[in-house]
């Protein structure tokens, strides 16, 4: 009680000092917002006190995937689940919002046809024509250009909430229908793992037929160490190696780390924490950072990411192919 | 090899410790959803670059055309008026010029009518003149010889009277004849004679 008088002073302070004022200051009004803010944290704490830690709780379960429809062929496990579903929706809106706004390109553009007009331009000359030039350029845009667009459309469906959450429902009118809810594809390693799989293959397959598998190869080690020992290029050439096998891992990792991360965040400041923690105060606290983080993600890191895995897919290519290392 | 041996199970222990919390899952790829996400890229890149990217291409490169194109439609046009500008530019000073030359000419000609008229008027003036004084010394002339042919008419009537005789016509016109040749007539034909 006592802290929350304390709490709750700056304000009526603040605002005792220039009685003469009509309108409160924008210092006034942040300190008193601060104030509210944190009072009712610590009502509601007072209120509903510490529940203990909950066990029950995961929140790694809402990336969990529950096979909704099994299929299996081969041995290989094609069950149909949220990731499967939310890969045909992006590839869906992908398609659809392309080809809908290719076809119907005007002399005049209105502003979805600027915004897609910019995002064409940016994949075309920024990215590709950053690392690629020519007839280099022109084979790999259409794969570059589908990559930005195609983990930008699924990044961007993951901030949509949908009803795919089948571990808890909700009933309208005696329908069972699952909870809205927060994902997205590339927030499941297997996703950006394959992509980063067919640019890693990719390079290596243009950086061979643009140079000879031998030269290719050593045109991994860096410039300066014709002088070198052989033992000392062996062991240079061996770091080279890893660091290609580690383009796998960072590059898939990168985007899911992030596009996961984003969504812990939000589902943590959402009320996750609280729950998790069991102090029902901490909601008041976390909900209104939800709001920032999920501009963030949005206006931010789901475009930043596409735009990352596509340049460095381009950068890869261009560095396999071009003439010195 | 030893620490390879220790290594291994260690890693398989540290995974199913994952499985059993319940985290694992979020880093372990399932190859079926690994071979979702390449049909259904691959399917994406296909419409993309078949259908999306052309398009846009097409019409970017269409605007990309238009706009250079009235680019230099525009620069033929500034180029245009700017030589249809000088062209009226020359007119225009052509025809100031001529304008200059046409007052030049007129006030010259002007001038030279004046000096006309004024000369011819000048002329006729002297010649009116001249032809008045031509008159006026006819005239003084033909009012003397009557004058004189008056004056011997009365002389001759006054000596008749006086002497009572008449002389013949011609004696008499004689006598006057005489007579009036020694009379001085300069006064009576006025300044002319002074």
């Amino acid at each position: 009680m006592e802290s929350a008088t304390v709490q709750g002073a700056p304000g009526g302070a603040t605002r005792s000092n220039d009685p003469e004022k009509k309108g409160l200051s924008t210092k006034a009004k942040v300190l008193i917002g601060f104030g509210i803010y944190f009072a009712l944290a610590i009502l509601l704490l007072l209120i509903f006190g510490n529940d203990g830690k909950n066990e029950a709780f995961k929140p790694q379960n809402e990336f969990k995937l529950e096979p909704w429809l099994t299929i299996e062929l081969a041995g290989i496990d094609f069950s149909i689940n949220k990731a499967v579903l939310y890969l045909f929706l992006a590839s869906a809106l992908t398609i659809a919002t392309m080809t809908w706004i290719a076809k119907r390109m005007v002399e005049k553009p209105n502003r979805v046809q600027t915004a897609v007009e910019v995002a064409y331009d940016l994949t075309k000359n920024t990215i590709t024509g950053g690392s690629l030039h020519g007839e280099l350029a022109r084979k790999w845009f259409p794969f570059i250009g589908a990559l930005f667009f195609w983990i930008w459309f699924s990044n961007m469906l993951g901030f949509l909430p949908l009803p795919t959450n089948t571990e808890h429902t909700f009933s309208i009118g005696g329908l069972e229908i699952p909870s809205f809810a927060i994902y997205a594809a590339t927030a499941n390693i297997a996703i950006p793992l394959v992509l980063t799989l067919v640019v890693w293959l990719s390079y290596h397959v243009e950086g061979i037929r643009a140079k000879g598998a031998l030269p290719y190869f050593k045109s991994w080690l860096p410039p300066g160490l014709e002088d070198m020992h052989p033992v000392g290029k062996a062991a240079i050439f061996i770091i080279e190696v890893i660091s290609h096998f580690v383009r796998l891992i960072s590059l898939s990792v990168r985007l899911f780390a992030n596009i996961l991360a984003g969504h812990l965040l939000l589902l943590f400041m959402g009320g996750g924490l609280a729950v998790l923690l069991g102090i029902a105060a901490l909601g008041a606290l976390t909900f209104p950072l939800a709001f920032a983080f999920f501009i963030f993600e949005v206006g931010l890191v789901a475009t930043l990411q596409a735009f990352i895995f596509s340049t460095l897919s381009a950068i890869y290519i261009g560095g396999a192919t071009s003439a010195s290392h | 090899m030893e620490l390879l041996g220790y290594i291994v199970p260690l890693a398989a222990e540290a995974a199913e410790h994952g499985e059993e919390s319940g985290g694992s899952f979020l880093v372990s790829p399932g190859l079926g959803l690994m071979i979702w996400t390449l049909v259904l890229f691959l399917i994406t890149m296909w419409v993309l670059s078949k259908v999306a990217f052309p398009k846009i291409q097409e019409a970017l490169d269409k605007r990309a055309n238009a706009i250079s194109e009235s680019i230099d439609a525009a620069e033929r046009q500034r180029k245009e008026s700017d030589e249809l500008l000088a062209e009226y530019r020359a007119r225009l000073a052509e025809a100031r010029e001529q304008a200059d030359d046409i007052m030049v000419r007129a006030r010259k000609s002007a001038e030279t009518a004046e000096a006309e008229a004024a000369a011819a008027g000048k002329e006729k003036r002297e010649e009116l003149v001249a032809a008045a004084k031509r008159d006026i010394e006819a005239e003084t002339r033909r009012s003397l010889d009557q004058i004189r042919q008056e004056v011997a008419d009365l002389t001759v009537l006054a000596t008749e009277r006086v002497t009572r005789k008449s002389l013949t016509g011609e004696d008499q016109k004689r006598l006057v004849e005489e007579a009036l040749s020694e009379v001085d007539f300069s006064t009576l034909s006025g300044s002319e004679k002074n």
